[in-house]
């Protein structure tokens, strides 16, 4: 699937400020089941953006602006071309999972992190999944364990914790996702969190649109390491799997190492902030065709 | 009429100055210039001595205390003494640490991370360190001279080995009273240290500017801009920081006084924007960028690592070297050595008890009374466990401590760190010594003859930080020709 | 050099300064009140505390002369106290003791450190007098030591700009203060008189002091150290008109206005060296309207106001020495941001 995407920062200072310096996350990345065709940052008031790849592989945009403004908007523009995901392998033993090396790689995402940092609560929650048979069944009986949970936005922030969401059994797609990262982790399933866009005309949901066009909040999900076969990217909030309408902007141990944007202003405090994200699917015949298409020709 | 050292009793320890048959070769000159001074003539030295550092305002603060947040950091009037075949090997050896622990970071943040890759380190023991900084990767340093200032702490055992107890890597501090305590020394004992044709300390400030215009991005071009960011008046190292800058010529900047354009750090003046090539800073990591570490810190410039990132500036030292300094990695150093140099380490380690092996974990619960337990990622003697020196109750605190973090602590064996005669109330007394030699690495490494030798003034105490209620002492490294009797 | 520590050093000089006015007008409106009944004196503090802007800070408590004394001498909450003052031109030169000789900081240091011992209170019970020349003493001190061990560099300069700007303020003031006591010893109904006419002790130009205001006039210029100068200069006479324009505009007078001014601008024109400077600007038509000024004309007009205008002036042009030389980059606080 080709998507064009349009994500959008825009904060209203109260009285104009005189630096901010900031670090954006907002590029789809490359993988095995996504292809970057275009990208492109510009900000108003205009600035010069330099890119790097950040430890966890996502590519970031920095830059600062040093005269004084009311508003600063950012706009990340970015085509990309998802394609389908393998299934999951049928069935994997649980033990598999304390293989040594398997544990050494994937030691970071075993661990608490700073918005990964569970009680007793979500451990039992957590335990009470754990008999549910192999590797795979554990995944999915903690995956429609969070799954269950109410959409609710306004109720909760950015730190909220994993605690808090389990017992309020509610949460938007950043709480369902730490969520589960922490229950899987407690269950010594090395989990990570996924910061990206989906295209789907109801968050709640995540379900697809009959228009090809729609307007929605960046996204999160996790995925999970399953030994012997790779990382399963499962969608806690909408209970499906990642497919063709996920984009994935990078990975990390939590929200912090993956938040989209960031940085410091100087001047009043006050502002208000608007994230907007429009999607538009074009239609393209998938790349593979396309691929074999323009090499027929030549 | 008896002297000064008629009373000295070594009391079984190794002593810097007196071997069996009596004083060692290289201190005869001194001792005999100390055994002519009356105790008046000590007292006035004494007095001439706290008059030179008073009006200095050489002080450091000690946190926690609530009275007279300034002290002084006493010297005393002995000098340590180092002859010229025994320096060679501690100068090698702490090269050889310098250049091995350089390679092994630049490899870390920048390169393959052959050492993780190759099972000499392993990969959770770094990802688990306070110090490892993520936020560092990718972040270019010129001749890969990320440690271009460390102050490796070495002591000497009963036997005399100089022994490696901390590589200190990140900020260590302490080059001001080696140059202080020297120029004190001069005034205060002048023929005696004229006598023995002593290597000089006070070329320090242009071999660090050197070394830090060695490392300025290519960017900079011919006359590199660097400066020292210090926290600013109350950190308890700002009189290091002023003098440090005084020492190069160089400005003594705060945050506030930095700021990034384009990716550029400029220092703002009353003429306007001048461009910074290499900061010094004396700031820690999780202070310098409020944009990448934590967002409430007033200390740093925003945009700083970007603009390191982009090549623009260099930081110095490098940003992540913690990781190196914790307590646990430091006992992996001599296999880094080994597997970086392809050489046997020069300087041994301290024998080093890795906690979460269960079978030196066990032997060192059982052990704890006999053993010194430090906690891996404080520095400055706080926090730790002197088995020997514990109380019942200490000991047992440490026990659950160790239990329930293994990877939070190291267990050492007690060293009996060498003892050096020492001015206590007018009198001769020995007292537990280290020494922090200076090793400065641009685009080579030199080592600053001598270093800090710090002392534990409390009589048996083995806590020589000045944090701790130490001392310290001007330290005498003798040229080549030079034998310590005063002649040549 | 950096701005921060240009800034550091001009506010040095302002505090010392100020420490030093502030002292030299507390002591002439105590010496002037010894005899003057309670309504007169609280109304004349009460004016003081007006001129020097520290009305507001004052509070509620009422204004007699033992605890306006203690607010303006030693109350470490009035950032205008003179201790205070000390403390924050201290505070300053902490910062910048790379810049300047040894012998400067020790002298700052040693003044704020000796008034942190002392007993003030029981000194402005017992010896005011006393207390106001050791500080006047110890102020002129540091002039004396800055000047004569540190190099005309541009520290220097601009801890010198500080001070005669703050000092061109504090000398309208004084005059000021002056005028308001002598409004005060009028009383309401002779203020009725005549709206224009100014108060009877300023009377018109030319008329004369009459005998009580000629004490009080000596105390002034005592106040400013230029009586000596005023009686060479003028004899015995003692006119208001004279004494208000000698303040004002005495080119060789050190503390006088124009004297200040012209001062500030050779540090400045040194400072912007080639540059152009705005603060010059400002200051040089600052300077020019002051000095083709006929003071006699001020006297039918309000005094009051005229000084405050020459103080609003200057504050203009100190504003826009910080904004040209301290904060042509500037910065505040900063926010942090996460957002999704």
């Amino acid at each position: 699937m080709r998507l064009d995407i349009r994500y959008t920062t825009r904060f209203r200072y109260g009285a104009p400020v005189a630096e901010s310096q900031n670090e954006l996350r907002a590029c789809p990345a490359t993988d095995p089941h996504q292809w970057l065709v275009h990208y492109h940052v510009t900000t108003t008031p205009s600035s010069r953006v330099t890119s790097y790849t950040d430890y966890w592989g996502t590519r970031v945009d920095t830059f600062g602006i040093r005269a004084p403004h009311d508003v600063l908007e950012v706009v990340a523009e970015a085509t990309v071309e998802t394609g389908p995901r393998p299934d999951a392998p049928s069935s994997v033993p649980m033990q598999a999972l304390r293989d040594q090396a398997f544990m050494d790689r994937h030691l970071e995402y075993l661990q608490p992190s700073a918005h990964v940092e569970w009680g007793p609560s979500v451990g039992s929650a957590a335990q009470a999944c754990a008999d549910a048979g192999d590797v795979i069944d554990v995944v999915y009986a903690v995956h429609h364990h969070v799954a269950g949970f109410e959409y609710r936005t306004g109720q909760t922030y950015v730190g909220v914790g994993v605690d808090e969401v389990e017992s309020q059994r509610a949460g938007v797609c950043q709480d369902f996702a730490h969520l589960a990262v922490a229950m899987y982790r407690e269950l010594g399933i090395p989990a990570r969190y996924v910061s990206g866009y989906l295209f789907t005309v109801d968050d709640a949901t995540g379900a697809d649109s009959e228009l090809d066009e729609v307007e929605v909040e960046t996204h999160a999900w996790v995925e999970v390491a399953i030994p012997g076969w790779g990382w399963l990217a499962l969608d806690p909030t909408n209970s499906q799997n990642v497919g063709e309408r996920h984009v994935t902007i990078g990975r990390g141990r939590d929200y912090d190492d993956v938040s989209p944007f960031r940085g410091v202003f100087s001047g009043p405090r006050e502002h208000e902030l608007e994230v907007t994200v429009a999607m538009r699917r074009l239609a393209v015949e998938p790349l593979g065709e396309r691929l074999a298409a323009e090499q027929s020709q030549q | 009429m008896g002297d000064l050292f008629d009373d000295y009793d070594r009391e079984g320890f190794f002593d810097e100055v007196f071997a069996d048959p009596g004083v060692r070769t290289h201190y005869q000159g001194v001792v005999e210039r100390l055994r002519r001074l009356s105790p008046t003539d000590l007292e006035r030295r004494e007095r001439i001595r706290d008059g030179i550092f008073r009006s200095a305002g050489i002080t450091f603060t000690v946190y926690g205390e609530d009275a007279g947040i300034e002290r002084t950091f006493p010297m005393d009037l002995l000098p340590r003494i180092i002859p010229a075949q025994e320096w060679e090997v501690v100068e090698r050896g702490v090269a050889q640490r310098v250049t091995a622990l350089n390679r092994f970071l630049e490899d870390l943040y920048v390169g393959e991370q052959a050492a993780i890759h190759d099972g000499v380190v392993p990969r959770w023991l770094i990802h688990t360190a306070e110090g490892f900084r993520r936020e560092a990767f990718g972040i270019p340093v010129p001749h890969g001279a990320r440690c271009l200032v460390s102050g490796v702490d070495l002591v000497r055992d009963h036997e005399g080995t100089y022994r490696v107890l901390e590589d200190n890597l990140r900020n260590p501090s302490g080059i001001s009273y080696v140059l202080e305590n020297r120029a004190a020394m001069t005034r205060v004992l002048p023929v005696a240290f004229a006598e023995q044709h002593v290597q000089p300390v006070d070329h320090y400030g242009p071999m660090l500017l050197r070394a830090l215009r060695e490392v300025a991005p290519p960017a900079a071009g011919e006359h590199p801009v660097a400066v020292v960011l210090t926290p600013g008046v109350y950190n308890s190292a700002y009189f290091e920081h002023a003098f440090l800058a005084r020492q190069m010529g160089v400005e003594l900047v705060e945050g506030r006084d930095l700021v990034v354009d384009e990716h550029v750090v400029h220092m703002r003046t009353t003429r306007g924007l001048q461009r910074v090539d290499v900061i010094y800073r004396r700031i820690d990591d999780d202070f310098l960028d409020p944009v990448v570490f934590r967002p409430d810190s007033t200390l740093g410039v925003p945009g700083l690592l970007s603009a390191a990132r982009a090549g623009n500036v260099t930081i110095v030292n490098a940003v992540g070297n913690g990781v190196a300094d914790d307590k646990a990695v430091y006992a992996f150093v001599p296999d880094l050595i080994r597997f970086y140099l392809g050489e046997e380490p020069i300087l041994p380690n301290v024998d080093t008890y890795l906690l979460w092996e269960d079978e030196q974990r066990e032997h060192v619960l059982d052990r704890l009374d006999e053993l010194v337990v430090k906690p891996v990622a404080e520095s400055g003697g706080y926090g730790m466990l002197i088995g020997p020196a514990a109380s019942g109750e200490e000991i047992e605190v440490f026990r659950d401590r160790v239990r329930a973090d293994p990877r939070g602590y190291i267990a050492q064996e007690v060293v009996a760190l060498s003892r050096h005669p020492t001015l206590i109330d007018g009198r001769v007394e020995g007292r537990h010594i280290d020494l922090r030699p200076f090793a400065i690495a641009g685009e080579s490494v030199e080592v600053l003859p001598g270093g800090l030798t710090r002392v534990a003034l409390r009589r048996g105490s083995l806590v020589v930080n000045s944090s701790q209620g130490g001392g310290s002492k001007d330290t005498w490294v003798l040229e080549d020709d030079a034998d310590g009797t005063g002649g040549r | 050099m950096l701005a921060r520590l240009a800034e550091n050093l001009f506010w040095a000089g302002r505090y010392v300064e100020r420490a030093e006015d502030t002292t030299r007008m507390v002591d002439v409106t105590y010496h002037t009140l010894l005899e003057a009944s309670p309504d007169v004196a609280a109304q004349t503090w009460e004016q003081l505390l007006e001129v020097l802007h520290l009305r507001g800070a004052y509070g509620p408590d009422p204004v007699d002369v033992a605890t306006v004394l203690r607010f303006l001498v030693l109350d470490p909450g009035n950032p205008g106290s003179i201790t205070a003052c000390i403390a924050r031109a201290r505070e300053n030169v902490r910062s910048v003791r790379e810049l300047v000789s040894s012998e400067l900081w020790e002298a700052i240091n040693d003044l704020h450190l000796a008034l942190g011992s002392r007993d003030l209170g029981e000194e402005l019970d017992d010896q005011p007098f006393s207390l106001f020349r050791s500080i006047r003493r110890d102020c002129m001190t540091i002039y004396g030591v800055a000047s004569e061990t540190n190099p005309r560099d541009e520290g220097f300069r601009f801890m010198a700009l500080g001070r005669l700007l703050e000092r061109a303020e504090m000398t309208c003031r004084l005059i000021d203060v002056r005028y308001g006591q002598l409004e005060a010893l009028a009383g309401p109904s002779q203020r009725l008189l005549g709206a224009h006419a100014g108060p009877p002790g300023l009377a018109r130009a030319g008329q004369g002091a009459d005998r009580a205001d000629f004490h009080h006039w000596i105390t002034v210029l005592k106040s400013a150290s230029a009586f000596e100068a005023y009686r060479r200069r003028y004899r015995a006479s003692m006119d208001p008109a004279d004494v208000v324009e000698f303040l004002l505009l005495e080119p060789d007078l050190p503390r006088s206005v124009l004297f200040c001014l012209t001062g500030a601008m050779r540090q400045l024109e040194a400072l912007s060296a080639g540059r152009a400077s705005r603060a010059t600007r400002l200051l040089g038509r600052t300077t020019a309207s002051l000095q083709y000024r006929d003071v006699s004309d001020l006297f039918d007009e309000d005094l009051h106001t005229f000084l405050d205008g020459v103080q609003d002036q200057v504050a203009e042009v100190a504003e826009t020495v910080a904004d040209e030389f301290f904060r042509h980059h500037p910065s505040g606080m900063m926010h942090a941001i996460a957002t999704g």
